[in-house]
């Protein structure tokens, strides 16, 4: 795509373009796009939990509408589509085909999710992104819960169509000369995370679906007053939702195995335990969903068996470390700064696991469930793992996008800041889980030591602020005036590079 | 790596297959309810146990090898690969 910025088209050509860079590209501009929304509204709760006491919001509805409008916007509409942008760049080519198995299915794909997107951002429910019932049917506000609800369901969609065409592309249409043991290890990591969309996704697609027949009055399935069980949606939620966990995690976990070797200035270790890995992760992500709900009253017999498929995910995180440790293990390591984020990247990933060995025994679950504890270790994973990890590849694939350099002490400037930023919040955030503060709230006691931690957590999430104004400093200047990429090897580092300069934009 | 994959398997066998087999095994009468319970927290303190001793080594390892194979490094050497298509 070096092409866009060089040889610049009209808007339109590339909004109404089925060629994947086209589409990766949409991908990526949304993504960021609602990257920022989305930050800007943890920000505004962050600077809310800076006292107790109301402080910049006026009231406890507006603080819940923020944070599930937070929370949905950067798992499906930030997360999500980056991931889908990296797919549509680099899986074709990697797999050696001139474009995705179905292209007009992609652009489709692609032009559900800003309606999604507008439908989730002009209703701002008030449920949480887990619409809680019983309240998100009797009491949630409308029409703001069912513009979420049909937002939710047309994203879900997006993901079903997505995952389909990666599943087919990859395995029908690579090159035949190359097995399905030689497709490398980022286009494997999106055959594993559409394989768990096609089966997690529809699930809560049935879930929505009943959650809106209830709030018409017309069903009960959720609704105890009419007979119905707010626990089976936490399971048909759940269902999805925590294998949807891998969907975020295994596409970042792929972006590293790009940049690490790459950056190392060798092969990847062992690439058969990496597909091994991203295998297992598939599967065991189904095995643990009710670890979510060993509170409401399960047997004894099932919370045993969720704890073990549970912990059952540690071996296959540990063998995708494991592999990266090896590879960098003798290199020569350039530390450029995708580098720099996926090793960091790494490393969370390694803390925001052994929080989870934690959560995963029941005994401390009961412990720390809808504490802190919980927000510190959900975002470990997705700030500290994924979207390090999506960071890192934003940067590594940016001379390929815009055929020029960023500024490379800016875009260390924005790692080391949004490293120290993220321990700041999120660590604190499992010591105030610890000391008793619950989640979801707009408002706390005074108590000096939640107080401190809450301050400590704020300022955190301001320096990852400010790191991220540099960011978007440094692309958009970047992408006008920045040095010119050596489109060989941008980052001196040698090897060969998934970048397909002979992909000139043919039209469809 | 095949090594430790089946070091891996071992260890599951070795550790979680007995202890959860235990906790099955056991009635559902009156007593024997606090010794499952018992069971699954021996299970998990020494699940812990495991998983923070790795965690430990890793992370030292991922320290020691950022700060040692640092291009920068005075005895950094180029791989084999460097100069080839790998």
């Amino acid at each position: 795509m070096v092409l866009e910025l060089q040889k610049p088209r009209p808007i339109w050509q590339i909004m109404f373009s089925t060629h994947h860079t086209d589409v990766g590209l949409l991908y990526l501009i949304l993504s960021i796009g609602f990257l920022f929304l989305g930050g800007a509204l943890a920000l505004i709760i962050r600077a809310e939990l800076f006292l107790p006491g109301a402080q910049i919001i006026g009231d406890a509805m507006t603080f819940n509408r923020i944070f599930t409008v937070h929370g949905t916007t950067l798992i499906f509409l930030f997360i999500l589509p980056f991931a889908s942008s990296v797919g549509n760049y680099f899986v074709p080519i990697m797999i050696r085909y001139k474009d995705m198995a179905y292209p007009k299915l992609n652009a489709l794909a692609f032009w559900m999710i800003p309606p999604g997107g507008a439908l989730i951002w002009l209703g701002f429910a008030d449920f949480s992104w887990y619409a809680n019932p019983p309240y998100s049917i009797i009491s949630a506000p409308g029409p703001a819960a069912d513009m979420w609800i049909f937002g939710l369901k047309i994203l879900g969609i997006s993901s079903v169509l997505g995952a389909i065409n990666f599943i087919v592309t990859i395995l029908k249409c690579k090159h035949p000369d190359m097995s399905i043991g030689q497709v490398p290890l980022l286009a494997w990591s999106f055959l594993s995370s559409s394989l768990i969309i096609l089966v997690a996704i529809p699930t809560f697609a049935a879930a929505l679906l009943m959650l809106l027949t209830d709030r018409l009055g017309v069903t009960g399935f959720f609704n105890p007053a009419m007979g119905g069980d707010p626990i089976a949606y936490a399971h048909l939620f759940w269902f999805t939702f925590h294998p949807e966990v891998y969907v975020l995690v295994i596409p970042a976990i792929g972006m590293m195995y790009e940049i690490i070797p790459r950056f190392s200035r060798k092969p990847i270790h062992s690439y058969n335990s990496g597909i091994f890995a991203f295998v297992l992760l598939s599967i065991v992500g189904f095995s643990s969903w009710a670890h979510h709900m060993y509170a409401t009253g399960m047997s004894f017999t099932e919370k045993t068996v969720f704890m073990v498929g549970t912990l059952a995910a540690v071996p296959a995180s540990a063998l995708h470390v494991f592999n990266f440790v090896a590879t960098m293990w003798n290199g020569r390591i350039k530390f450029s700064t995708p580098m720099m984020w996926a090793v960091g990247g790494i490393a969370l990933f390694f803390s925001a696991g052994a929080g989870g060995v934690a959560n995963a025994a029941m005994p401390l679950d009961f412990t720390t469930h809808d504490t802190y504890w919980v927000v510190g270790h959900f975002h470990l994973f997705v700030m500290g793992t994924i979207a390090f990890g999506s960071f890192g590849f934003m940067y590594y694939m940016y001379p390929y996008v815009t055929g020029r350099m960023y500024n490379e002490a800016l875009g260390k400037i924005h790692f080391i800041m949004s490293f120290i930023g993220t321990i700041l919040v999120f660590f604190t955030q499992h010591v105030l889980g610890l000391y008793g503060m619950p989640r979801r709230v707009f408002d706390y006691p005074p108590i000096p030591e939640w107080i401190a931690m809450n301050q400590i957590a704020s300022i955190g999430a301001m320096i990852i602020g400010v790191s991220m104004v540099i960011f978007l400093a440094n692309i958009i200047h970047s992408a006008g005036k920045g040095k010119l990429a050596d489109t060989d090897d941008p980052f001196g580092v040698g090897g060969k590079y998934y970048y397909p300069f002979e992909a000139r934009n043919p039209s469809h | 790596m095949k090594s430790i994959i089946g070091l891996f398997l071992v260890l599951a066998v070795l550790v979680i297959v007995p202890a959860v087999d235990l906790a099955f095994a056991a009635g559902d009468e009156p007593g024997e309810y606090l010794d499952r319970r018992v069971i699954i927290w021996n299970l998990f303190f020494r699940m812990m146990t495991i998983a923070f001793v790795v965690g430990a080594v890793v992370s030292g390892t991922i320290i020691w090898q950022v700060w040692r194979f640092r291009e920068s490094h005075p005895k950094a050497k180029p791989t084999p690969y460097e100069g080839t298509d790998w």
